[in-house]
């Protein structure tokens, strides 16, 4: 019996070789990569998006009824108008297709025809094409471009 | 030589690229054709942005994962994480307040929950959570190993807010220097003011990571010594 | 490993069956805490079924805090650690051991607060049967990512308050994930794309947690 007992008190063995672990992390860090590859290629990300562009919306129209939630698209130029509540104006996406949008509250300074918009808000009705907007948010491109950067400079070095 | 130089150096030259960036930012570049004035924010947000996310949160996890790795294990690497994650939590915070800044008058709101925001936001939460989990080991050895651990499992959220203007829709616009097709979107002079402030910014992250890093030395000798202090104070007592 | 795995698994659910802490005490706050979210949010949007998703992972994300704590205080009596290590065991065994216990424990908490979610948040119940699938892999993820870093808090100073603070942010895309599998179940829309999502997320953690455990276990 003594002797049982020293045995199980004797100190176990390390675990056996380092490169099976290392087989095995080389596997864990392929798995890993095969499953972002999967998630990527499958581009089912988008779930993850923002807003909704117009042709979007009006794609998953039936889905969307009176739902809130954003949509984006360029102000069409000479749409706009200024109403007692905010402005309304019309929406345009990629695809030429149109949303007319009655907004209420103040839009944001750098708000203007022909700029990309996205709108917080619902269609109207189940089966409206006129949006009923709670704010606008303005999404400006990553291009800068210098205001008149080639207007001519006077002797007196103002602008003309 | 060489290095006691450019030790030298990089106070004064970074001091002169940021005062540099700002004259040119604010007075000789032109306003934008839409933003207008607002365009001035792009010297300093895209910068400190680019600062707190691949500099210094880049130099922490690299000084972590090669702390992890036993060939270069060293206390200098765990130092330098610790202080370069102390930074990365500055510039992160000083990217969401330029940011809110910037998104107020553009977007009109300060905060928006899109992809990008959130996530930089996740990252702030991760610098300050990997600063409290320092705090909250004494045994040196076991406070590197589990900070250097956490680090590199919070790195994974870089690429994601990198790619999040590219795999979602966001209000946050897409990326205007590392753009997918290597054309850089910005005109004339405002480019090469925006290169120089992305030049001083990380020669900033820098002068205070050397900065940092020297008073984290200071501070382990002074603890150092007031151990030893104590201790010979306690032996002097024990041999009365 | 698996075998490892095992012995630790059955070694903290027999703990937790003897100490009945999950039943008597983290259950019963997960309720608490359900029924308070439907006060606070009012009867008129307490009633409204698109509430119930957002509030049960709410809740759940409070229960594994509180399970997570707990899988690391048992471990916390003096020389247990110590004989763990002794005893040679593969990191990555116990990892995978500590994990399945959890996920256990959240899987029966999750049980019982779904079944208060559709009493109370008045959720749908066929809506709530179709979710199960993706809520029982959001908590099986959510056990992985709570174990590693429980790991990490694990008998520093203040580890349950230090916990929430590391824990949530990798919480967070599983709420977000959770919380849309749950509504997509509702709306029957959607509902294959968050299940991968959660599956890659459980890899995920799964993997990094093999990889890294044994860097926090080596003494």
């Amino acid at each position: 019996m003594p002797s049982t007992e020293t045995s199980e008190l004797s100190p176990v063995a390390p675990p056996k070789s380092t490169s099976r672990s290392r087989w095995r992390s080389m596997g864990v860090l392929v798995v890993l990569a095969a499953a972002i590859i999967v998630l990527l290629s499958q581009g089912i990300l988008h779930s993850l998006n923002y807003f909704e562009t117009v042709d979007q919306a009006l794609h998953q129209r039936a889905l969307l009824g009176t739902r809130v939630f954003r949509i984006e698209g360029v102000v069409k130029p000479g749409t706009i108008t200024r109403t007692s509540s905010g402005a309304s104006f019309v929406l345009t996406g990629p695809k030429d297709h149109e949303v007319f949008v009655d907004a209420h509250g103040s839009p944001p300074q750098l708000f203007q025809s022909d700029i990309p918009v996205v709108v917080v808000g619902h269609f109207t009705s189940p089966t409206s094409l006129d949006f009923d907007g709670s704010q606008i948010l303005v999404k400006h491109t990553a291009t800068y471009i210098a205001a008149h950067p080639h207007r001519v400079k006077a002797p007196n070095r103002t602008t003309r | 030589m060489i290095k006691q130089l450019s030790q030298r150096l990089l106070g004064p030259v970074t001091l002169l690229l940021l005062v540099l960036t700002f004259w040119l930012g604010l007075w000789v570049t032109p306003p934008d054709r839409i933003q207008g004035n607002l365009v001035r924010m792009l010297y300093v947000h895209p910068a400190v942005a680019w600062v707190a996310l691949y500099v210094s949160f880049g130099t922490a996890t690299i000084a972590s994962v090669l702390y992890l790795w036993k060939r270069t294990r060293s206390g200098t690497l765990d130092r330098v994480a610790h202080c370069a994650m102390e930074v990365s939590v500055v510039f992160i915070v000083l990217t969401l307040i330029t940011g809110s800044i910037w998104g107020r008058p553009t977007w009109g709101v300060w905060w928006a929950w899109d992809a990008r925001l959130t996530s930089t936001a996740i990252l702030g939460v991760l610098a300050i959570g990997y600063l409290a989990l320092r705090r909250a080991n004494d045994d040196p050895v076991l406070r590197a190993r589990r900070s250097a651990v956490f680090a590199i499992v919070s790195a994974i959220n870089v690429p994601i807010i990198h790619f999040s203007v590219q795999w979602w829709k966001t209000l946050h616009q897409g990326a205007t220097v590392f753009t997918s097709n290597r054309q850089l979107l910005v005109h004339g002079s405002m480019a090469w003011t925006l290169l120089l402030s992305f030049l001083g910014f990380t020669l900033l992250f820098f002068w205070l990571l050397r900065a940092r890093y020297r008073l984290e030395v200071l501070r382990e000798e002074t603890q150092r010594a007031t151990l030893d202090l104590a201790l010979e104070m306690r032996q002097r007592e024990g041999a009365r | 490993m698996i075998r490892t795995a095992w012995l630790v698994a059955k070694k903290d659910l027999l703990i937790e069956r003897r100490s009945r802490v999950l039943l008597w005490q983290v259950v019963p706050f997960g309720a608490i805490a359900l029924l308070l979210s439907g006060l606070a949010l009012g009867p008129t949007h307490a009633g409204h079924s698109s509430a119930g998703p957002g509030l049960f992972y709410l809740v759940m994300l409070f229960v594994a805090l509180l399970m997570i704590n707990r899988s690391y205080v048992i471990e916390s009596t003096p020389g247990t650690r110590a004989s763990v290590q002794t005893l040679g065991l593969d990191p990555a065994g116990v990892f995978l051991g500590k994990s399945l216990a959890l996920c256990v424990e959240l899987w029966l908490s999750g049980l019982v607060l779904l079944a208060g979610t559709v009493l109370v948040l008045h959720t749908a119940l066929h809506g709530a049967l179709l979710a199960l699938p993706s809520v029982l892999v959001t908590l099986a993820a959510m056990a992985a990512a709570g174990t590693l870093y429980g790991a990490l808090t694990a008998g520093g100073e203040g580890a349950a308050t230090l916990l929430p603070v590391l824990t949530l942010p990798a919480f967070a895309p599983l709420l977000v994930a959770g919380e849309r599998s749950f509504s997509a179940a509702l709306t029957h829309s959607g509902l294959w794309e968050w299940w991968l999502i959660l599956a890659v997320a459980l890899v995920a953690y799964v993997g990094v947690g093999i990889l890294l455990y044994g860097v926090l276990e080596e003494s």
